[in-house]
């Protein structure tokens, strides 16, 4: 990078906030993904951390002007290459701009910075009865700026959605420097196209969100949980398709395949048993008098389609154990191989019991291991796979694998990605899914908006 | 020997690059910059491994920036661990690149001839007198040379006379139940001499019998944590051989950090000694900490009197992450009649003492600190209870700091001011005292 770009920057965000050391910008050639930079060719000239919208639109004034490509970033979870150095250029990280600017409990509503923990936010909510229901499972240490951009959702999203249907509001800095400001407070709004939406799953290639208007609901009163056991999985995913059938909308509907099984019970003890083809974990929330009735018919429901064990939580502490298995179901496999790529397709439910048999036709075709976690009332089964990074042959296998899993869930009528985005790493497939017309039509958006192909160059539209 | 940095490739390809560890780690919610959480550090030292990356200042730089504090390391879903990394890292980097002055002096040449040391402390001549002068207050000593390292750093300062020298060898009882073998420490030795007399008033009150071996040494965990193994291992091996040769039912520690070396890191760092490595087993073993030996005591609550005061405690990493040492001070503390229990937000949290990570990062190790007084302070807390005297000496410092009265003492001193409020005579000094002077 030049010097007097350098220079420009740290008038911008002050020396302090600014990092080229090759050690620092080392640190910028990752995200939680598989994409693989060339350190050589890939290392940022430059990282700035600003602290507010006015330096953001300087930032990226410059930026447009001397044409150097822009990274944003969060906190660098997505799981996607989304985050990835692309050479010269500014990683352009936000987490400084982390306060909760308001919450409003008469309208219902949170304005946020960008850098703010989602899980923050959400105990600072609930802390007066409200609730921000989108639940990634890194909602700990990923940030809503990373949340909005790349869509992010959870175990709730079968019952409250996703990030998207709480994001109202947005400001944001567009390629070319200016601020926008889109949407709004209320939760009722056509005024023109919904840009809104648009910049919702952007993936940092449209603009950079400095400011976030979300809608929040009341706190559901109380939660009750269960586990339930099939000796095959399709069982469980028939299960799935008649308790939504029935009307019955639990908040979360988790389902674990045989090698997770297998793992956790070694691994934590739980008590699962280890030759059951799948595990559902429910749960549903809402208005105490009515918890017992829908947990009632959940489980008549399991049983009559062949559960062979149901346990329902009778306390918080057991509820806790149930969730204890699901939350330990990563480190568990990782104990098994040292390298884990969670893939992240999504089918209709309906297709769920098919999308795994897939899976593991293509897991014994390569002679690899893939073990299954779905957030299944979502059809957004996580293939995790366990491989050793080291081995370059059995990689080789492992990315064809991969490639076939992706085809697989297009032609089962689903999606690439449920909620990890295309980033880097997907970037190839896209049209499987958009189509040419589809593709064209977001690449004429991005040219509108973004000229100088600055914002995040190679996400999404490949380089 | 196999221990070589490229040895590590397989703990460093563990790290899936998730992020959690952003969450925890005390360093980089300071400094936010992405080489400073233990990913980044993961990813520099994987640099190294694989060649993209020499051992060059900024690498350095980036490795002293890790308070071994383990935080990441618990709660890592890989279970990758980050600290043994580090200390690879270091240990390569004192292989390739040396040791700077300050830690060559202290570490060869002070902490490994325990003869120097106790010379140097006593005469005050080599710690004191040429390293360190007295702080303009006149309380502290501030380090004298500029050797790397932030000139404004308060140290607490050493006692008139060393620990070891105020008590026979052993400490005997009559009819005793037990009998056990007391590792001091360094800093209860030569700094906090009234936490050493507290553990050995307590458990000679419940009829334990204390060794306090006059052989032995710093445990090295200094030295070792920055790189210097060789010294590390000489240490070691001494505090194996005079500790093995007590007949004794356990070695306790009044400090997580001495503890965690004696019981698990001893065997690690000798594993390549056929002969030593089940010495240190079998003195792992042995070990335990002060708190872990008197809640195991019959009837340790039997002697206390009332004390009205209001208590928090904190927990030293390596007391709660490294000897997995919680609930038992809790349970003391607790059992105090009249002392009212507050625990406080963040009690596991690093204090950002870190060892010398606080000579070598004051202002940082400040600021961390902040944090953890802020906690103590929202408690309404007149007694900070804690295990470790590194972490009395860094909370002693920041309280003072921002002038807050707050008293900082080990959960044995806690536990002996509730024995001499029951007014139980003591059977070794004091006998009748009304037990104030016992405490200052
Ligand atoms: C262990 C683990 C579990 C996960 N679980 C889930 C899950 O359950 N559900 C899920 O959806 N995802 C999950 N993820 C993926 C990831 O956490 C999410 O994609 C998250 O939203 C990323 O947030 P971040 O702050 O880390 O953003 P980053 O990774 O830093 O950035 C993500 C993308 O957003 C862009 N971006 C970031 N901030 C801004 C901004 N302010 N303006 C414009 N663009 C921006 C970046 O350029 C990048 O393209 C998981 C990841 C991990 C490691
Ligand atoms: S939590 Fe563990 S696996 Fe995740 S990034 Fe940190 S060190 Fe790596
Ligand atoms: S040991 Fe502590 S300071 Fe070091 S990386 Fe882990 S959490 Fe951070």
């Amino acid at each position: 990078m030049r010097l007097e770009i350098i220079q420009k920057l740290s008038e911008i965000v002050g020396k302090d906030n600014l990092y080229t050391e090759l050690e620092d910008l080392y640190c910028y050639t990752y995200d939680a993904s598989f994409v693989k930079a060339d350190f050589k060719k890939d290392l940022a000239g430059v990282a700035v951390y600003p602290s507010n919208t006015e330096e953001v639109a300087q930032i990226i004034k410059l930026a447009n002007q001397e044409m150097i490509p822009v990274v944003p970033r969060g906190a660098g979870t997505n799981v996607s290459g989304g985050t990835i150095s692309v050479g010269d250029c500014i990683i352009l990280v936000l987490k400084r701009m982390n306060k909760i600017l308001e919450i409003d409990g008469k309208n219902l509503i949170a304005v946020v910075e960008p850098g703010v923990i989602t899980g923050q936010l959400q105990s600072e909510v609930e802390r007066i009865g409200l609730f921000y229901p989108p639940d990634p499972a890194s909602q700990a240490f990923s940030t809503m700026g990373g949340n909005v951009a790349e869509c992010a959702g959870g175990p709730r999203g079968v019952k409250y959605g996703v990030t998207r249907d709480y994001v109202i509001g947005l400001e944001a800095v567009l390629p070319t420097g200016e601020v926008i400001n889109t949407g709004g407070r209320t939760i009722k709004n056509v005024t023109g196209y919904d840009m809104t939406k648009l910049f919702t799953g952007s993936e940092g290639t449209l603009c950079v969100i400095t400011k976030i208007i979300v809608k929040l609901i009341p706190l559901p009163e109380a939660k009750s949980t269960m586990m339930a056991v099939f000796s095959e999985i399709v069982q469980a995913c028939e299960t799935v398709s008649e308790i939504i059938a029935t009307g019955l909308v639990p908040c979360s509907l988790e389902l674990l395949d045989n090698i997770y099984i297998r793992n956790i019970e070694e691994y934590a003890k739980v008590g699962l048993p280890t030759e059951a083809g799948a595990v559902l974990l429910i749960e549903v929330d809402g208005d105490s008098e009515i918890l017992a009735k829908q947990i009632g018919k959940i489980e008549k429901i399991c049983s009559q389609l062949g559960a062979v064990q149901i346990r329902v939580a009778k306390t918080k502490e057991e509820a806790e154990e149930l969730w204890r298995a699901r939350r330990s179901a990563f480190a568990a496999v990782s104990r098994l191989r040292p390298t884990i790529i969670g893939e992240d397709a999504t089918v209709p439910r309906s297709s769920i019991p098919a999308a795994v048999n897939r899976i593991q036709e293509i897991a014994a075709k390569y002679n690899i291991i893939v073990a299954v976690l779905g957030h299944a009332g979502d059809g957004n089964l996580h293939a995790t796979i366990l491989t050793d990074e080291t081995d370059q042959e059995e990689m080789a296998r492992v990315e064809k694998a991969i490639d076939e899993i992706f085809i697989a869930t297009v032609e089962l009528g689903g999606s690439l990605s449920g909620e990890h985005g295309i980033g880097r790493a997907k970037s190839k497939f896209i049209t499987i899914q958009t189509g040419e017309v589809g593709l064209e039509v977001q690449r004429q958006i991005k040219q509108a908006l973004d000229p100088n192909n600055i914002l995040n160059p190679g996400v999404m539209f490949g380089a | 020997m196999d221990s070589s940095l490229e040895s590590w490739q397989k703990e460093v390809i563990r790290c899936i690059r998730c992020g959690a560890c952003q969450n925890v780690c005390p360093v980089f919610k300071e400094l936010q910059a992405e080489s400073t959480v233990a990913r980044g550090r993961v990813k520099l030292i994987r640099g190294v491994i694989s060649k993209d990356l020499d051992l060059t200042d900024g690498f350095i730089d980036k490795m002293s920036l890790c308070l071994m504090c383990k935080a990441c390391v618990v709660n890592c879903p890989s279970g990758v661990k980050v600290d043994k990394l580090v200390e690879a890292a270091r240990k390569e980097i004192a292989k390739k690149k040396g040791l700077s002055p300050l830690k060559m002096l202290i570490f060869r040449l002070v902490l490994k001839n325990r003869w120097v040391f106790n010379a140097g402390m006593r005469t005050g001549r080599i710690f004191q007198g040429l390293v360190f002068r007295k702080g303009s207050n006149g309380q502290g000593m501030l380090p004298r040379m500029s050797l790397g390292i932030d000139k404004r750093r308060l140290l607490s300062p050493l006692a008139q006379k060393p620990f070891k020298s105020m008590y026979p060898e052993v400490v005997k009882v009559p009819e005793a139940t037990m009998r056990i073998a007391f590792f001091t420490g360094c800093m209860i030795n030569y700094i906090y001499t009234d936490t050493g007399r507290a553990v050995i008033n307590v458990l000679n009150q419940n009829g334990v019998e204390v060794v306090i071996p006059s052989l032995q040494n710093c445990c090295g965990t200094p030295v070792r944590i920055n790189g210097d193994y060789e010294t590390a291992k000489t240490m070691a091996k001494a505090n194996i051989d005079v500790f093995l040769k007590e007949k004794v039912d356990a070695v306790v520690v009044a400090c997580g950090t001495c503890g965690l070396s004696l019981k698990e890191e001893y065997a690690e760092l000798l594993k390549d000694d056929p002969n030593y490595v089940e010495k240190a087993k079998k003195l792992g073993s042995m070990v335990k900490d002060f708190t872990e030996l008197v809640v195991s005591l019959e009837g340790f609550e039997g002697k206390m009197g009332r004390l009205p005061v209001k208590v928090t405690y904190h927990d030293p990493c390596h007391l709660i992450r490294g000897l997995k040492v919680k609930e038992q001070p809790r349970q003391i503390i607790r059992s105090i009649p009249g002392v009212i229990f507050e625990e406080m937000t963040k009690a596991d949290t690093c204090c950002g003492s870190g060892g010398s990570f606080s000579l070598y990062h004051y202002e940082l190790s400040t600021k961390i600190n902040d944090h953890k007084v802020e906690s103590v302070h929202k408690t309404g807390a007149e007694i900070l209870a804690t295990g470790c005297s590194a972490c009395r000496m860094h909370i002693e410092d920041g309280l003072n700091r921002q002038g807050n009265p707050v008293k900082v003492m080990h959960t044995a001193q806690l536990l002996e001011m509730a024995y001499q409020a029951g007014a139980n005579p003591s059977p070794v000094k004091h006998d009748k005292g009304k037990g104030r002077k016992n405490l200052e």
